[in-house]
Formats: C-alpha cells, sequence, structure tokens
C-alpha cells in the first residue's frame, strides 16, 4: 500500500492539488501551498524509492528562482500591454471606432455586424481586453443593431465573440504567458499568430455575409436616416489614394538612402499624416475639401492604427522587441488620450492601480506554479505526463487533438492564466518530444483559450455580454418604442455558430502549420546591443546549482529546446514539422528566450540529440535574456 | 479581540499605502523602457543599468503590491464550486486556508529569502552585466514582499474571524461591487 503510494506520488499530487483548487481559495497560494506539502512529503519517503529527488536545501533555491521570475524580460510585456490597453479603454476609443466604423458600413447589409467584427479585431490590436471590448460594442452597437431589426441571437453572437478577438490578436496577455511557458520569443508567437487571426477575422467576416444571403432580414442596412455622416465615401477612397500615393514616392524617390525598415517606417508616417493633417484642418477651419464621413473616419482611425503599426509594425519589422513596442504604445496610448483630452489624474491613478493587481495576481500564480513544479519535477511527474501523452494514439495528430479537447473542457471552467501556468509547462516538453514546433503548439492552445471565453455556461465573453445587455423591456430613447430584452438563451443560440467557427479554425491551424510558420522566415532582426547575458551566479548562501528545473518557462526547462525541427532553408511555408523526431534534450544549451532564434546556426540540424533523458539538470543553464 | 482588530487595521492601511505608492512605479517603467528605447535607436545608445532598472522595477511592483492585492481580494480563484456555497461556508474556508495555506508558504519564503538577501547585501553583489546595478535593493523585494504579505495574511485572518463572529461588516462586501466593473483581461 505504502510503496503504491510512493511511487505514484506525482499523479496522487497533481490530482489533490486540483481538487485543492476547487476549494475556490486563490490558485497561487494553493499552488504554493500543495506543492510544499508533497515536497515535505516527498522527502519523508526519499528514503522508501531511490526515483523521488527531493532533499529540504533545495527549498532553499526559491528565492533565487523568483529573481528568476523578476529578472525576466518577456514577462515585462504583461504590465506594459496590460497599461496600454486600460488607457486606450478610457479615453474611449472603443466608442469613437464603432459609431464611425458603424457609419462607414452601416448602408451594406449587415453593416453594423461588419463594423463590430472590425472593431473587435482592432480593440484587440490595442487595448487586449475581452470585458472591455464585448462591454464597449455591447453598449454602444447592440442597441443600435437591434433598433433597426437585427436579429437579437445574431447580434448577441457576434458582439460576444468579437471581443474575444483581443484574446489571439496580437498583442495579446495569452500569447506572452504562452511565449514565456514555452520558453519561445514573444515576437515570433505574435507573427505566428497573425495569420491564423486574420483568418479568424475573415471567417468572422464570412458568416456575417453568408447570414446577410440566406437571412436578410436579421441583418439589415440602416436607413437613410439613420446615417448621421452622410455619404461621400468616394473623397474617402480619394484621400486613401492620396496617402498610398504620398507612401510609394517616399518609398522609391525621396528616402532610398535609408534602411529598408526605417524606409517603410518614415514612408508611411509621411503618407498616413498628410491625410491626417488634411482631415483635421478640413474639421478646424471648415474647408469642405472632404466629405464629413471620410474626414470623421480618417480622424478616428488613424491614430489607433498609428498605435497598432507602432506597437505592432516595430515588433514584426524587428526594430522593437515586444517589451519595448509595450512601453512605447503605453507612451503613445497616453499622449493618445491626452491629446483628446481624457487623461486625467484619477484615470491615469486607476490605470496605475488595476495594471498593479493584474501584475500581482498573475506574476504570483507564476511564483505559485514554480514552487509546485519544484516537487512535481522532484516526483518525476513529468515523466508521468510525458508517459500519458505520449502513449496516446495518433502520434503528433492524436496528442494535438487530445490536447485540444482538454484546454477546451478545461477552458469551460479555469481563466486562461490557470491553464497557461498550469498546463503548458506540462503539456510542453512532451510537445517538443514529439517534434511539435512550440509556436503552432502554443498558437493552437491560443486559440483554444480564445475559444473558452465563448463556452457556456462558464465563458467570460458571455458573462461580459450579459452584464450590458438589456433582460427585461426596454425603451428605446430614439424611436420611443419599447423593445424586448435580450434572453440569455438568446446569446446561448447566437454564439453557438462561433463556437464552431473557433472548433474548425483550430482544426484548419493543426492542419495548416504553414499557417504559423511563417515566423519561420520572417526572423525578427535582434539588434546586439539589446543583448544582455545574464549568467547566474552561484546563489549564495543557498545550495548552489542544485536547482531542479524550474517548471517549464524561462530557465532551462530541462527538456531544453534543443533542437526545434530543423529550419527548412526559411522558406514561409516550412510545412508540418512532423517527424522529425529529433528534439531531446541538449542539456545545457542556452535558452534563447525573447530573442527569436538567431538565424541558422542555432538550430544546427547536425547537432546530436542527447537522448531522451529526462531532465534532472543539476546545473542551471546560463540565460539570455 | 479589538486590539487585534486594530491591529488588522494597521497592517491593512500599511500594505494599501505601499501597494498603492508601488502601483506608480508602472508609469516609471513605461516612461523609462520608452525612452530608452527610442534613445537605443535614434543615437545607438544603451546601457544595462537602464534595462536592469526596469524589471527592477516591475519586481518591486508585483512583489510589494501583492499583499495589497489580497486585501482587496484580486488574487484569481476558481470560484465555479465555490460561488454556489454559503458566504458563511466561504469565509470557513478562507480562515482555514489562510491559516494552513498562505501563512506556511510566505513565512517560508520570508525565512528563506533573509539570508539569502543578506549574503547579497553584505557582500555588496552587483549584476554581472556591464554598468549592472547593484542586486541587493531588487533581492529586498522579495523578502519585504513576503513579510508583507505574510502580515496581510494575519490582518485577513483576523478579519475573517471578525466577520465569522459578527463583529465586524465584511470589508469585501462593497469593495466588490464597486470593483467588478473594473476587471480587466
Amino acid at each position: 500500500m505504502l510503496e503504491f503510494l510512493v511511487e505514484n506520488l506525482a499523479p496522487i499530487m497533481f490530482t489533490t492539488v486540483m481538487v485543492m483548487l476547487l476549494l475556490g481559495y486563490p490558485v497561487a497560494f494553493t499552488l504554493a501551498a500543495g506543492g510544499l506539502a508533497f515536497f515535505a512529503i516527498g522527502v519523508e519517503f526519499s528514503h522508501l524509492s531511490p526515483s523521488i529527488n527531493l532533499f529540504w536545501p533545495l527549498l532553499q533555491s526559491h528565492p533565487e528562482r523568483i529573481y528568476g521570475i523578476m529578472n525576466n524580460d518577456t514577462l515585462l510585456a504583461i504590465p506594459f500591454f496590460t497599461f496600454m490597453g486600460i488607457i486606450l479603454e478610457r479615453s474611449r476609443m472603443a466608442e469613437d471606432l464603432l459609431d464611425t466604423i458603424g457609419q462607414l458600413f452601416g448602408p451594406i447589409r449587415g453593416g453594423l455586424a461588419y463594423a463590430v467584427v472590425l472593431v473587435g479585431a482592432l480593440l484587440g490590436a490595442t487595448t487586449g481586453v475581452v470585458a472591455a471590448s464585448v462591454m464597449a460594442m455591447g453598449l454602444i452597437s447592440m442597441p443600435i443593431m437591434l433598433r433597426y431589426g437585427y436579429n437579437k441571437p445574431f447580434v448577441s453572437g457576434t458582439i460576444a465573440a468579437s471581443g474575444t478577438l483581443a484574446q489571439i490578436v496580437p498583442p495579446s496577455l495569452v500569447l506572452i504567458v504562452m511565449a514565456d511557458q514555452l520558453g519561445r520569443s514573444v515576437g515570433d508567437m505574435y507573427v505566428g499568430a497573425l495569420y491564423p487571426a486574420l483568418l479568424i477575422v475573415g471567417t468572422y467576416c464570412a458568416y456575417v455575409f453568408l447570414i446577410t444571403l440566406i437571412k436578410p432580414s436579421w441583418a439589415p442596412a440602416l436607413p437613410r436616416e439613420a446615417r448621421t455622416l452622410g455619404g461621400g465615401v468616394t473623397s474617402l477612397a480619394v484621400m486613401i489614394l492620396v496617402a498610398v500615393a504620398l507612401y510609394y514616392l517616399a518609398d522609391m524617390v525621396l528616402f532610398t538612402g535609408i534602411s529598408p525598415e526605417w524606409r517603410m517606417v518614415i514612408s508611411l508616417a509621411l503618407g498616413v499624416g498628410v491625410i491626417f493633417l488634411i482631415a483635421l484642418a478640413n474639421d478646424t477651419f471648415k474647408l469642405n475639401i472632404i466629405s464629413r464621413l471620410a474626414q470623421q473616419v480618417i480622424i478616428v482611425m488613424i491614430p489607433p492604427l498609428a498605435l497598432i503599426f507602432l506597437v505592432l509594425g516595430t515588433i514584426f519589422l524587428g526594430i522593437a522587441t515586444p517589451t519595448e513596442g509595450g512601453a512605447m504604445g503605453s507612451a503613445g496610448a497616453l499622449i493618445m488620450s491626452l491629446l483628446k483630452g481624457r487623461l486625467s489624474f484619477a484615470t491615469l491613478k486607476q490605470a496605475v492601480e488595476s495594471t498593479t493587481k493584474l501584475s500581482a495576481f498573475v506574476m504570483m500564480i507564476l511564483i505559485g506554479s514554480r514552487v509546485f513544479g519544484l516537487t512535481f519535477y522532484g516526483l518525476n511527474g513529468n515523466l508521468w505526463i510525458e508517459h500519458l501523452m505520449l502513449s496516446l494514439p495518433g502520434g503528433e495528430y492524436g496528442f494535438l487533438i487530445v490536447v485540444t479537447i482538454i484546454v477546451f473542457i478545461l477552458g469551460c471552467f479555469l481563466d486562461f492564466f490557470e491553464i497557461a501556468f498550469i498546463m503548458v509547462p506540462l503539456l510542453g516538453p512532451v510537445a517538443e518530444k514529439l517534434g511539435i514546433d512550440l509556436v503552432w503548439f502554443g498558437i493552437i492552445l491560443g486559440i483554444n483559450l480564445q475559444t473558452s471565453f465563448l463556452t457556456p455556461p462558464f465563458g467570460f465573453s458571455l458573462f461580459y455580454l450579459r452584464s450590458i445587455a438589456p433582460a427585461g423591456n426596454w425603451k428605446d430613447p430614439v424611436t420611443g418604442a419599447t423593445m424586448s430584452g435580450v434572453k440569455t438563451s438568446d446569446i446561448y443560440k447566437g454564439v453557438f455558430p462561433f463556437i464552431v467557427i473557433q472548433a474548425a479554425m483550430i482544426f484548419v491551424v493543426i492542419a495548416f502549420p504553414q499557417l504559423v510558420m511563417v515566423y519561420k522566415s520572417g526572423e525578427a532582426v535582434i539588434d546586439p546591443s539589446k543583448v544582455n547575458i545574464t549568467v547566474p551566479m552561484s546563489s549564495p548562501g543557498g545550495a548552489p546549482g542544485m536547482t531542479l528545473p524550474p517548471l517549464g518557462g524561462a530557465g532551462g526547462n530541462g527538456g531544453i529546446p534543443g533542437l526545434s525541427p530543423p529550419p527548412i532553408g526559411g522558406a514561409p511555408s516550412a510545412g508540418s514539422s512532423q517527424g522529425s523526431g529529433q528534439s531531446g534534450n541538449t542539456l545545457g544549451l542556452p535558452p534563447l528566450n525573447g530573442l527569436g532564434n538567431p538565424p541558422a546556426p542555432a538550430n544546427d540540424p547536425a547537432k546530436p540529440a542527447e537522448g531522451a533523458k529526462p531532465a534532472i539538470d543539476l546545473s542551471q543553464p546560463p540565460k539570455f535574456n | 479581540m479589538a486590539f487585534l482588530l486594530r491591529l488588522s487595521a494597521l497592517i491593512d492601511a500599511i500594505t494599501a499605502a505601499i501597494g498603492r505608492s508601488v502601483s506608480w512605479l508602472i508609469l516609471v517603467a513605461v516612461l523609462v523602457s520608452a525612452i530608452n528605447a527610442v534613445v537605443r535607436k535614434i543615437f545607438d545608445m544603451s546601457s544595462n543599468a537602464w534595462l536592469e532598472l526596469q524589471w527592477y522595477l516591475f519586481g518591486a511592483v508585483f512583489l510589494l503590491a501583492a499583499a495589497y492585492t489580497l486585501q482587496k481580494n484580486e488574487h484569481i480563484r476558481i470560484d465555479i464550486l465555490s460561488s454556489g456555497w454559503s458566504k458563511r461556508t466561504r469565509d470557513i474556508i478562507d480562515l482555514v486556508l489562510h491559516i494552513i495555506f498562505l501563512v506556511p508558504f510566505s513565512s517560508l519564503m520570508v525565512y528563506l529569502s533573509w539570508s539569502w538577501f543578506w549574503l547579497s547585501y553584505r557582500t555588496g553583489e552587483v549584476s554581472a552585466n556591464a554598468g549592472g546595478l547593484i542586486i541587493w535593493p531588487a533581492k529586498s523585494f522579495v523578502l519585504i514582499g513576503f513579510i508583507l504579505l505574510t502580515a496581510q495574511a494575519f490582518s485577513e485572518i483576523i478579519k475573517r474571524i471578525g466577520v465569522l463572529t459578527g463583529r465586524i461588516e465584511d470589508p469585501l462586501l462593497d469593495a466588490k461591487s464597486a470593483d467588478h466593473a473594473e476587471e480587466v483581461r
């Protein structure tokens, strides 16, 4: 009996801690307490089983491990993007965008629904806050859509789903956490997520289009009297042409002397800046050169687009690291909201406090999961999980499908931070072993987690929408008519097609890894001056070097990304990484976190895989942050 | 008990003051990072001290504000089951788990990080990066953070007992509804 317990301590630990989590006590402390309790049990039993690698002095590695979490450039992006999102939310960018884009697309059938999808994507690329997106769209667009006869489930589904785009469109927090936990660079994660995200946005639009074809009455065009900005699409088209022409003029003629990235930045700035100034001048001096619609669209759209470029463009072009992108985005958001006159001291105070509380709980979960991980790895829990997952039929695809189903189910109950911190470090090494590209794996999980916001009964997006949608009859202030409320069943019904779309998207990304693999061709160029090399010093006072591999994440996770599948000549379609079963644990190969793999040499496919030995890495490998 | 409640209020005041003050370091970190990025690109200069300062600041924020976050009940929980239980049940669970989960964990961390910090302080440990900062202040955040968290844990225990015995109103009840709309993810 005792022997059985000792041999199965890892599964027992896992199950016990999961049950403890259900008590509803803060996740961070439950994980830490569970880790410590089983640490004590493990040490007591270690004389009974040679496979238990736990001993008291190991505890002394904890402060150093926390220090490792602090000293991590990747995670620094979390507060920056959160802060930027809150500032933008408070500057009421969502409201402005919805009003204007709604006017722009209103005259076509299903126009308001397209507007919601597009604004959802734009908000995702800037604020990245699902709650804010869903609430803003629900408060502004929903009443208008219902007023002009849109179908209630259709409206609810579109708004709830478009709000979740914030999860998958870069720069989302999920992708940062995922990159950190899988030991990949955030930049690669963002590039990898780009096409799947665009595909999802496109499919949402296609769904709206389909509805306008088969159920035109569900999504009518706005009647003429509702188009407050009037027509004038022609002058908008002219302005766009002007911007494009200026861009090419600058790119081909004016600034040929500088590097391509900077030439692109400057040319874009010129083209866009000029039409923005024209629109501003038109507004201020009532010039009437361009239509009011064009003027509004330009004034409202350009600042967020510029901000998106400032953040994502610079990251994709390799000019900035994601952390710097986040900081510049935050600074840009502050400037934008200051210029709009919507930045007060109270707003700022609230923004820093919300960011602080979010950072504290996220980082404490990470600390808790590290405490849990130290024990779990000491009990060979990683081997247990590996054994469990590798025995699945179907190899790579069997694993991906099972993981998708597990995360999908967990996602109905857990928050994405919990899944990312508890499950991903356990699954990552197995994926690595199966030769699955970890960025690809991360994106698949990311879409899964996005979907979890939509699945009843605990989809957060549904809660947010429910909290602001009128439940009972309400009086429309514009028409004076009494409208019936939105039932919860309407929301569930409307969101169902989107869940189907999401599931289809997960399988599309699994079936076509090329969608993600583009990150390999467009390797972000890293400025060497940014590279700072930290060699952990033997922890004084503690037990130098007796660090067990930390649970996934930044440090050497034992299953250090030894050999990611051999790079396929940097071709855009790297194909499936199936069959490159070479990834082993090359002990001691430093993980290159937050850097993006330097071009070819680091991924030398010729490097021998040093057996599939699990990972008791007795020397903490040097870290490059 | 009255004395304990006063002690709890004192702890709350201290952790809240620290939590609120360090939250401004987020703004400082944003500015440092953004300016550093721009300067690095345009003037092609950078120093490790500026890079290190960013995570120093962030470390200070999340470690020193962990106690304040606990006080505001913003550490995330899995409430699928517990949301269906009575408030009294949840209060009792919180009380018990504060005592057997949180206090042992955070006091152990205080114990472990003390000698770790002290050695760094005594030897004047400096970052291995060229031009890097001294390390012990960063390490002190770990120590201070867990001291505050332990103190806050005791304050929470006192408050839960107070609530369960009907001596005080639950301080989280009004805070909860006010903050709910602020939820960020």
